[in-house]
């Protein structure tokens, strides 16, 4: 089923709209370029009869010259080479900087351009927090922002400014990926093109058109239960969608692969949370089709894309400058571990400049001049103590784990030496986990492993009450 | 910025140098001074290094206490403000000033309390680059040395260096009122029902 079985082809007038401005706008201000088949599709998403309870509003907000704008930019971004010589900044960055120290005023403040980038204070995510109003450009219009909320896993949350273009932008970021695995989105007027799965107590759940995708569907639903009248809906629901793909996190998609669905999606694109090697096999075979690792942030959108061939994630911004550095700010030599520091991005309303991510990773040029994150973990690199007294970094720890399909997993070493592990994902690959761990940590170490204890959300994969555990 | 005379010392009593002698000292303020000054492990110009070797060769003293202000501690928030210091670093540096071997004291307290202030209305580089900030920079650091310019009354200085720094203030006060409306207007955008509702993005974090 699909809204476009009775639907005209002609008519495509912007239609006012019909209310729904309990929300602060109206629903004219949410798609200021909605057509009758748009708006078909909205009554479609909304009222099927097996439809989730919708909790909210929202909508593209693009305005006719910036859906032109969004396409250009797709246009620009399909067309564009991403990295930078070796040992080079890339071209772009000397104006981008000259801008930054120009028009910023969180980087005004720092005085006098240095002449070496590499002088460039960092920022960190607190330097935002402490009043991100300041590292919006003079001349972004107060009136048309929209906020990012993030989370993280600090539990400090952050409002970022944004644009609805910028919002919209992510979708040329999306297709590059996708472009890569071979697939050319092809959902047009009548169809859904994506459905953005969540799985949380609470979600912020809506319906929505994509303009630049001839008004297909968009839909954000939340699969827990209580968002539904019966729990056997969420598969109806999506099988009569029929989305061209879904988006979610490791924890959704394991939620959603447990539905006896009928229809396949062309691919799946996973953010937010470390997506495992084994949970995207099993996640790939399950859908029969790409499962895409994209490391993605707030401050800067989508920024890389986990590719086997590549041995990592291949970045996707053609203005973003990704350096690796050590704990100084300094950055550290072609190939070694460090934080991932990123300056550019696409959001004119947060010009990145030597932003701090606090993800690791090590970046190498593959063989086609791109350049790729390796091993990229989130946080900052955590030891842990094995039972022979020998430190081993966090990331030895993902790749024993890698075989196993764990939709999210936590590992604490308590101050006693205890590891805590816990997990989601079957029950029955516990005993499994356990005689890996312990095949790296050492018969003796204590250890306890617990299946699916956790609360919605992000977690911090990786703690441990030991003193040495930072390295 | 203080219009003041520093406690205990009578302002500008004494004739110095002729002021265009100092301006375009500043006009070419050599590449070492206008280096990245040293923090933590980024930048090259150690400060307070520099500061010391001055304020010997000025004749006086100043001991690690004293000198470990033009260390920093944060890129973001210390590195104008040692920029200032260097540039007056290089100002002093005169063999003017050798010659007249302010007190070390004051000499510190120019270096590093003004340099903070100034610092807070322009970024370094238009100290050397602006013929307006080059004035201003000289005459006040005669002026916090107990000198004028050659030539000119004590009245005549402190009128100039009025005229200097009050337009530069008043300039700096509007562009912070201007800074922090804009702020203020950004952070209630962003809070506003409207941003709340967040536009389409295909992926969240």
């Amino acid at each position: 089923m699909s809204p476009a079985d009775d639907a005209p082809t002609h008519h495509v007038e912007a239609v006012p709209s019909p209310g729904g401005d309990e929300g602060g706008i109206t629903d004219a201000e949410r798609y200021p370029t909605l057509t009758a088949h748009g708006r078909r599709m909205l009554d479609f998403l909304q009222g099927h009869p097996h439809a989730p309870l919708y909790r909210n509003r929202s909508g593209n907000r693009l305005t006719a010259d910036e859906v032109e704008h969004v396409r250009a930019f797709e246009r620009e971004v399909e067309a564009a080479a991403v990295g930078w010589r070796a040992g080079e900044l890339p071209p772009w960055l000397d104006a981008f900087v000259d801008r930054c120290f120009a028009d910023t005023p969180a980087y005004r403040r720092y005085g006098s351009r240095p002449r070496d980038f590499h002088d460039v204070p960092t920022v960190s995510r607190a330097d935002l927090g402490r009043d991100v109003a300041r590292f919006v450009p003079d001349g972004v219009p107060a009136e048309r922002l929209i906020n990012f909320r993030t989370s993280g896993t600090t539990g400090h949350p952050l409002l970022l400014a944004s644009l609805p273009t910028v919002a919209a932008g992510y979708l040329a970021f999306h297709q590059r990926a996708l472009r890569r695995f071979a697939i050319e989105l092809t959902h047009g007027r009548g169809q859904v093109g994506v459905v953005l799965v969540g799985f949380q107590r609470e979600c912020f759940t809506y319906v929505s058109v994509t303009p630049t995708m001839d008004e297909s569907g968009l839909a954000k639903i939340n699969l827990h239960p209580g968002d539904w009248r019966d729990p056997d809906d969420r598969a109806r629901y999506l099988d009569a969608l029929a989305p061209e793909v879904y988006t979610g996190d490791p924890l959704s998609f394991h939620e959603l692969a447990a539905l006896p669905l009928a229809t396949r999606p062309r691919a799946l694109l996973s953010t937010s949370m470390a997506l495992g090697t084994a949970l995207r096999a099993r996640l790939e075979a399950r859908f029969g089709c790409p499962v895409l690792d994209l490391y993605s942030l707030n401050e800067s959108g989508p920024v890389a894309v986990y590719d086997e061939a590549e041995g990592g994630h291949v970045l996707l911004q053609h203005r973003l400058y990704v350096e690796i550095l050590d704990d100084t700010g300094r950055p550290v030599p072609p190939g070694e571990r460090g934080e991932v520091t990123l300056t550019g991005g696409f959001n004119p309303c947060l010009p990145l400049l030597r932003y701090r991510t606090g993800d690791q990773a090590a970046l190498r040029v593959a063989a086609g001049g791109e350049p790729v994150l390796v091993g990229l973990e989130g946080r900052p690199p955590v030891r842990f103590r094995t039972a022979a007294g020998e430190w081993l970094n966090n990331i030895e720890v993902t790749h024993a784990l890698k075989r196993f399909a764990l939709a999210q997993f936590t590992l604490h070493q308590a101050a006693d030496g205890t590891l805590h592990f816990r997990f989601r994902g079957p029950e029955s690959q516990a005993r499994a986990i356990g005689d890996a761990l312990r095949a790296l940590f050492g018969a003796g170490q204590a250890l306890e492993v617990e299946a699916d204890g956790f609360e919605d959300g992000k977690v911090v994969q990786y703690t441990s009450e030991l003193a040495g555990a930072r390295p | 910025m203080k219009q003041g005379t520093p406690a205990g010392q009578s302002a500008m009593e004494r004739e110095g140098p002729v002021l265009e002698t100092l301006t375009r000292r500043l006009a070419e303020t050599p590449e070492d001074f206008l280096g990245e000054p040293r923090i933590g492990t980024a930048g090259r110009v150690h400060t307070a290094a520099v500061v010391g070797d001055l304020v010997r060769a000025l004749g006086g003293v100043a001991g690690g206490a004293e000198l470990a202000r033009f260390r920093g501690a944060d890129a973001g928030t210390d590195r104008n403000r040692l920029a200032v210091t260097l540039v007056l670093c290089w100002l002093l540096a005169d063999d003017w000033f050798a010659r007249a071997a302010p007190p070390s004291a004051a000499l510190l307290a120019l270096l590093g309390d003004e340099a903070g202030e100034l610092a807070a209305q322009a970024a370094a580089g238009k100290f050397v680059t602006d013929p307006d900030r080059r004035e201003e920079l000289a005459r006040l650091a005669l002026a916090r040395l107990g000198y004028r310019p050659a030539g000119e009354t004590p009245a005549q200085a402190q009128d100039r260096l009025t005229t200097l720094s009050s337009a530069e203030r008043a300039r700096v006060l509007r562009a912070a009122r201007a800074a922090e409306e804009r702020s203020r207007a950004i952070r209630e955008a962003l809070i506003k029902k409207a941003a709340e509702e967040s536009a389409d993005k295909w992926t969240r974090e």
